[in-house]
């Protein structure tokens, strides 16, 4: 990792948390290069056979909650024994986590904003309607506000579900077995508030968005605001599951 | 600068197995420590102890006379390299070796002049490696750490005889080079004995001995010669080992006072030193089978 060369004590947390974010995208460039071009490509050769009234990128993005949540567990999961034997204390990591996780979902939520409003010259272009998919009607994404509106808020889902990822990532390495049961509670909580958001289908199974029928009276402000809220509990969930977390003992 | 370590009351619980209990321990600063004990006696988890990677379940450890948990200004010049490292194995050799620069003290330059002095090859996955290449990158990196305490986990298992010779030879150029407090935890003891200065022998989670070198080598003796002869002198004596081969016998005894060192050399016995590897098959109860 280049930009780990000559730092000093004090700056090395956010040294790594800067480098792992750099790392990360530079390990997944391809994957998501691809992504972008599926994005881009898929509804042009739909739209030989049907009619193109849904975004891609919708789809796009709401894949990317998934790996950024892979990402951030499993990269946590590998750096716990990787850093600490390195000479990182548990503290610095989870700080250098936290710089990883801003930078990671400003980034990927920058390239889906940017998707989403090219999408919109690229349908309006094409004759298309960038439509989303609300439960068993499409609901049309009519003004570049709207599209706007709705992509803007990707970035603060993305932290939710990368705070969610680092939270189950460090209980696996911790409770080697077990661990993964985390998912039990964080995945309902949410889906449930990601499917309020959008009042769409969650992804996953039904019965995982069974909160969000507490939620349909919330207004978006009132939402967003729960999404901050989890994303913080589950930051600090992740942080207290690491702070004291002991290294496994190596097998033969 | 190079760190003391000290042990105060520790104990350290596997759920309720006691790992390590009521450990207390001086280790001064600059030193070439031998840690020996037969294996799960506690030597790993002492050193985990020591490096932070675990937390005691109660007592005190403090690294250079601070509180080692937590403690960046210290972990980051402590290492603990266990066999086979603690790597990404997708990571490629280069970019494990470049991990170390987390470590302020860490001499880039060093670490890849010993990957080319040891053949590893730099673009190679970690997983790629043979489990000897795998352990001269955790030695390697072990030694680059540039650290005020070093500490090897059984890191030459997986080396060939030239390989190790040649890490303990670059361990002591290092060590000449730069005075550091060094441990070594292995079971190839009369392998590394001449690089040691102090020898902890752990046993059943506790300290059994902790000595100087010289110290545990008069301890005893070993007599050679013929089997009535060595019978003779060693009869009242504690005798640690004993090996016959025809007429011939050896036999390895405890505290060889001055008068009978005298009649043993009367009587045309061969005297040695006692060997570290005998006396510590002896201090760990021979009759007990461990794994």
């Amino acid at each position: 990792m280049s930009s780990l060369a000559n730092l000093s004590l004090p700056n090395r947390r956010f040294a790594l948390g800067l480098g792992l974010a750099g790392e990360g995208l530079k390990y997944f460039r391809y994957w998501i290069a691809a992504a972008v071009v599926l994005a881009f490509l898929g509804p042009l050769a739909l739209s030989l056979s049907t009619e193109i009234e849904l975004s891609t990128w919708f789809y796009t993005a709401n894949v990317g909650k998934w790996f950024t949540a892979f990402v951030a567990g499993g990269f946590l999961y590998a750096l716990v024994p990787n850093m600490i034997a390195a000479g990182l204390t548990r503290r610095e990591l989870s700080a250098a986590m936290g710089v990883f996780g801003l930078l990671w979902s400003i980034a990927i939520g920058v390239l889906v904003f940017a998707g989403l409003l090219v999408e919109r010259v690229f349908y309006d272009a094409m004759g298309w309607t960038q439509g989303i998919q609300l439960n068993d009607t499409i609901t049309t994404l009519g003004s570049w506000g709207e599209t706007a509106a709705f992509a803007a808020v990707y970035p603060l889902m993305y932290l939710a579900y990368f705070a969610a990822g680092a939270a189950i990532g460090a209980a696996a390495y911790r409770w080697e077995g077990s661990g993964w049961l985390l998912l039990v509670p964080v995945l309902p909580v949410v889906f449930s508030l990601d499917n309020a958001l959008y009042d769409t289908e969650p992804f996953g199974p039904g019965w995982m968005g069974f909160l969000g029928r507490f939620m349909d009276d919330w207004g978006r402000a009132a939402v967003l605001a729960a999404i901050v809220a989890v994303a913080l509990v589950l930051a600090v969930a992740a942080r207290r599951i690491l702070i004291d977390i002991p290294l496994r003992s190596k097998k033969a | 600068m190079s760190f003391s370590a000290t042990l105060r009351d520790v104990t350290l619980k596997y759920r309720d197995t006691d790992a390590l209990a009521d450990v207390n321990l001086d280790l001064e600063a600059g030193k070439i420590y031998g840690l020996l004990g037969r294996n799960g006696a506690g030597k790993t988890s002492l050193l985990s102890l020591l490096a932070a990677f675990r937390k005691p379940t109660g007592g005190e450890v403090l690294v250079g006379g601070e509180p080692v948990w937590e403690n960046a200004g210290i972990v980051s010049r402590v290492a603990l390299i266990r066999e086979g490292g603690d790597f990404d194995d997708s990571d490629s050799v280069k970019s494990t070796i470049e991990t170390g620069q987390i470590r302020p003290a860490f001499d880039t330059a060093y670490a890849l002049k010993l990957a080319d002095r040891f053949e590893l090859p730099l673009k190679k996955k970690v997983r790629e490696l043979s489990r000897g290449k795998r352990s001269i990158l955790a030695a390697i990196c072990g030694l680059a750490a540039r650290a005020e305490l070093t500490m090897f986990d059984e890191v030459h298992l997986g080396m060939d005889a030239p390989t190790r010779d040649a890490f303990y030879k670059e361990l002591l150029a290092e060590y000449m080079d730069r005075p550091h407090t060094v441990i070594l935890s292995t079971h190839l003891i009369d392998e590394v004995a001449n690089y040691l200065e102090e020898v902890v022998i752990v046993d059943k989670g506790r300290i059994l001995r902790h000595e100087e070198v010289e110290v545990f080598q008069n301890m005893g003796a070993t007599l050679t010669g013929p089997a009535a002869a060595v019978d003779a002198i060693a009869a009242g004596l504690e005798v640690l080992a004993e090996q016959q081969l025809g007429g011939t016998k050896s036999a390895t005894v405890a505290a060889l006072e001055p008068g009978t060192r005298e009649r043993a050399a009367a009587a045309g016995l061969e005297i040695g030193p006692v060997g570290l590897q005998d006396l510590f098959i002896h201090l760990t109860e021979p009759n007990r089978n461990g794994a």
